[in-house]
């Protein structure tokens, strides 16, 4: 990529067949991670969108009991893919991708460390979302074992078809896509910071996504194991007679799928951060101690697999309740940082602070309740059931992708040079708001009261039609509050709007150069300042008491 | 064991703990979101950007809380036996007539089936429909030892009433050890998804009087007016 490359697309004459070729040739060639991060971060939200609507049927399939929306063997495919394309096809390309686009500018780099295996990651993901839905296009339907695959259901004896050869497949490519991906914007925060900005003086985003890849490193690879195991028992099915390969799997398996779930959310705390602070207009509180949490949090979820485990009676259950009670240390440091922030702040509410304000309190759920199911004498009961359902969903819908909107909302103007609207924002996050608590909820009571998860449906002598109803109402307003939101994207894009270079008065370096950056990220025109902490655009401000914060 | 009341005294007491916490949490919250408004305030509550003592403090007194916790956990799981029948070694010291009963439970997709060791009384179903579940007869007060496994692939033994649960495996048996302490019958479920019908794999368990019981292992049916 050259300087001289067209910059933001308004400024652009109509766009010719011709010219609208030679930009999507420029764009899925790209080797600037600003690029690359954009098309992961739009591929991942394309692919939401469409996974969200396989949940949004599954809801209506729930709505009362014995419907026949869908079939149980459509619905079995439903959740299986709706789980693992949330999984390994948008929160963790979310994670990484906001990390690819954001690091190198946080840090001042130019581009990110080896873009071509970056974009080698890119076309992995891609490929393997396409390999995993494709599955849905074969006469005996899409996977349906659910995200974790554990044989022997995902052996060919009692799931023979396509569908899961290609499921393996995908979620190998993704994966293989993914750790690359980490792997280079880890080596870029590592190697590439500009002059200044020491280790300890990289804003708490970038630290939260040095502690998501170095997790990534750690992981992925146990899961591509997990896919070779899985394509042996294929291959040969006597593999999964034995119970040594299956519940060797399960552990392989979950070496990976516990910290995956915490590179799900860790991006999202640093992003929450970062608004907290700009929106508090005031240094983020507790730096340090959170950067320490953040790596302890990503040291000890190495050790915490066996909790997904309990029940199987195969497991070392007080050794995994120990190290997984311990994860409340670093979280409830993490929650002093926000809390100290807030309580110390002047606050304004625009669009991504609302966003960040409801993730406190609804992560927070998703948090108390991972203590309480990582005691396996409660666990013992609730396994399985719908109140592990609401607990993920709590920390994943109701936690990260809030965490998300509020970096979306926040730094859409700078990658697009264009500003959202803000009624549509706000109307989006109340939509959510209501829409997130009243459909997940109702499942902590579902679980209690004996409803296994995956369920196509249930009998009405059960009794878990009304907290089931208000479930897929909830659901509503989490789909009108999705068409809200891309009815904003289209109108912003459609109508534009010149968003200036630092619209919210940011703290960090990648609010000092031009929105969208330059492709070189800063240029004589947007230099790099001069960096004296966490914060470097906070100290250019004494009119916030900039300067006067620690170092 | 009675795996439900140990389930309700630390899940009680974790939900007052959480209740509390969150309570915290959201007040401080609330209070920031309402008194440090730009609107309200020309300046910083406070400018410092850390304060170390605090912190350690915080960091202290949150370790304190997660050894409580982790006290709470495992000394409870103790209570269950691990949730494994270690206690079924130290039971067979009992007299007669006190010993564990075993039950032999079988999953299969999609349902369940149950044999007796020492008797040719044998339980199944199709779980097609309610009518087809099977019941799954035990001795009321004395221990029942189930020991379950599977016939084909991953299921899970769980009577969501009784707090009790463990999974099925093919080529493994797991056991737990409960005592039914009245008479009485449970809806039981199939947790662990196990294929297309993994929604319909309920079964019943019963406990009866011990003589019911016996005459059930020798005639394979309980008497016509047995006790529900
Ligand atoms: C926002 C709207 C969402 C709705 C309405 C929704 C709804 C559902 C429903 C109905 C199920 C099936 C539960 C069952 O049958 O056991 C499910 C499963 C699941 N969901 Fe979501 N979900 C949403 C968002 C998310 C997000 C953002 C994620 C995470 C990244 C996620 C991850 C999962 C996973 C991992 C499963 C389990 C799949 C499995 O059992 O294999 N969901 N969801
Ligand atoms: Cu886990
Ligand atoms: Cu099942």
């Amino acid at each position: 990529m050259t300087a001289t490359e067209p910059r933001a697309a308004v400024e652009e004459p109509q766009p010719t067949p011709r010219r609208v070729r030679t930009t999507v040739l420029a764009w899925v060639t790209s080797t600037d991670h600003k690029r690359i991060g954009l098309l992961t971060l739009g591929t991942a939200v394309v692919l939401m969108i469409a996974i969200g609507a396989l949940a949004l049927t599954m809801r209506a399939q729930l709505a009362q009991p014995q419907l026949d929306v869908l079939s149980p063997d459509r619905y079995n495919q439903f959740f299986t893919i709706h789980g693992s394309g949330m999984i390994y096809l948008v929160m963790t390309p979310f994670a990484i991708g906001l990390g690819l686009y954001l690091v190198p500018l946080q840090i001042g780099a130019p581009n990110v460390a080896a873009p071509r295996t970056t974009m080698l990651g890119y076309w992995l993901y891609l490929g393997g979302a396409v390999t995993m839905l494709s599955g849905f296009a074969t006469s005996s339907g899409a996977a349906d074992h659910g995200w974790y695959a554990y044989p022997p259901l995902a052996g060919t004896r009692f799931t023979p078809g396509p569908g899961v050869d290609l499921w393996i497949a995908g979620v190998a490519l993704a994966g293989l896509g993914m750790l690359l991906m980490a792997a280079t914007v880890l080596w870029t925060a590592l190697v590439k910071r500009t002059r200044g900005m020491t280790l300890l003086r990289m804003p708490v985003f970038s630290w939260s996504v040095v502690a998501t890849n170095l997790m990534c490193i750690g992981a992925f690879p146990s899961l591509l194991v997990a896919m070779g195991i899985l394509a042996a028992g294929r291959i040969e099915p006597d593999l999964f007679t034995q119970n040594a390969w299956n519940i060797g799997y399960q552990h392989v398996f979950w070496f990976f799928g516990h910290p995956v779930v915490y590179v799900m959310f860790f991006p999202f705390v640093g992003a929450v951060a970062e608004v907290l602070a700009v929106f508090g207009a005031r240094r983020y509180f507790g730096y340090r101690i959170t950067v320490v949490s953040l790596l302890a949090f990503a040291a000890l979820s190495m050790s915490v697999w066996g909790h997904h485990m309990f029940s199987t009676g195969q497991a070392e259950n007080d050794y995994y309740s120990l190290t997984s009670i311990l994860l409340l240390v670093p979280a409830g440091l993490e929650y002093f940082g926000f809390l100290a922030t807030l309580l110390g702040g002047r606050l304004s509410f625009p669009t991504p602070m609302l966003f960040a304000v409801a993730f406190v309190p609804q992560f927070l759920i998703g948090g108390l309740t991972g203590i309480m199911i990582a005691t396996p004498a409660v666990d013992y009961q609730v396994t399985d059931s719908y109140f592990i359902v609401g607990h993920w969903h709590y920390t994943l819908a109701a936690g990260s992708l809030f965490g998300f909107f509020a970096g979306f909302y926040y730094w859409f103007p700078k990658a697009t040079g264009l500003q959202l609207r803000e009624r549509m924002g706000k109307a989006h996050f109340w939509f959510w708001l209501v829409g997130t608590n009243a459909t997940f909820l109702p499942m902590f009571w579902l679980g209690l009261h004996g409803m296994p998860r995956r369920m196509a449906s249930y009998l009405p002598q059960d009794g878990f039609g009304t907290a089931n109803l208000i479930a897929t109402l909830g659901s509503g307003f989490l789909a009108v509050g999705t068409v809200i939101f891309l009815v904003d994207l289209v109108v912003s894009v459609r109508r534009p709007r010149r968003a200036p270079d630092d619209p919210w008065g940011g703290f960090t370096l990648e609010w000092a150069t031009s929105s969208p950056p330059p492709p070189q990220n800063f240029d004589p025109a947007h230099p790099v300042p001069p960096i004296r902490s966490y914060a470097p655009l906070l100290d250019l401000r004494p009119d916030l008491g900039g300067g006067r914060g620690r170092r | 064991m009675d795996y439900r009341r140990v389930f309700d005294h630390v899940f009680g007491l974790q939900l007052w703990i959480a209740g509390g916490v969150f309570v915290v949490v959201a007040g401080l919250l609330l209070g920031a979101l309402v008194f440090n408004r730009a609107r309200r305030r020309d300046k910083l509550p406070f400018a410092a950007a850390e304060h170390n003592a605090i912190e350690i403090a915080f960091a202290v007194f949150l370790g304190g809380a997660a050894a409580f916790l982790v006290w709470l956990s495992l000394s409870n799981n103790h209570r269950l036996d691990y949730g494994d029948t270690l206690a079924v070694a130290q039971q067979s010291g009992l007299p007669a007539g006190q010993q564990p009963v075993r039950v032999d439970v079988t999953a299969f997709q999609w349902c369940w089936s149950a044999a007796y060791p020492g008797s040719t009384t044998t339980v199944s179903g199709s779980c097609a429909t309610p009518a087809d579940r099977p019941v799954i007869v035990v001795p009321q007060g004395r221990p029942v030892e189930f020991a379950i496994t599977s016939r084909d692939v991953a299921h899970a033994f769980w009577i969501p009433d009784l707090a009790l649960k463990r999974d099925a495996y093919p080529d493994h048996v797991n056991t737990v050890l409960m005592t039914f302490p009245e008479t009485g019958q449970w809806l039981g479920r199939c947790s662990e998804y196990c294929g297309t019908y993994h929604k319909d794999m309920d079964f019943f368990v019963r406990a009866v009087p011990p003589e019911q019981y016996q005459a059930f292992l020798q005639t394979g049916s309980l008497p016509a007016r047995a006790a529900a």
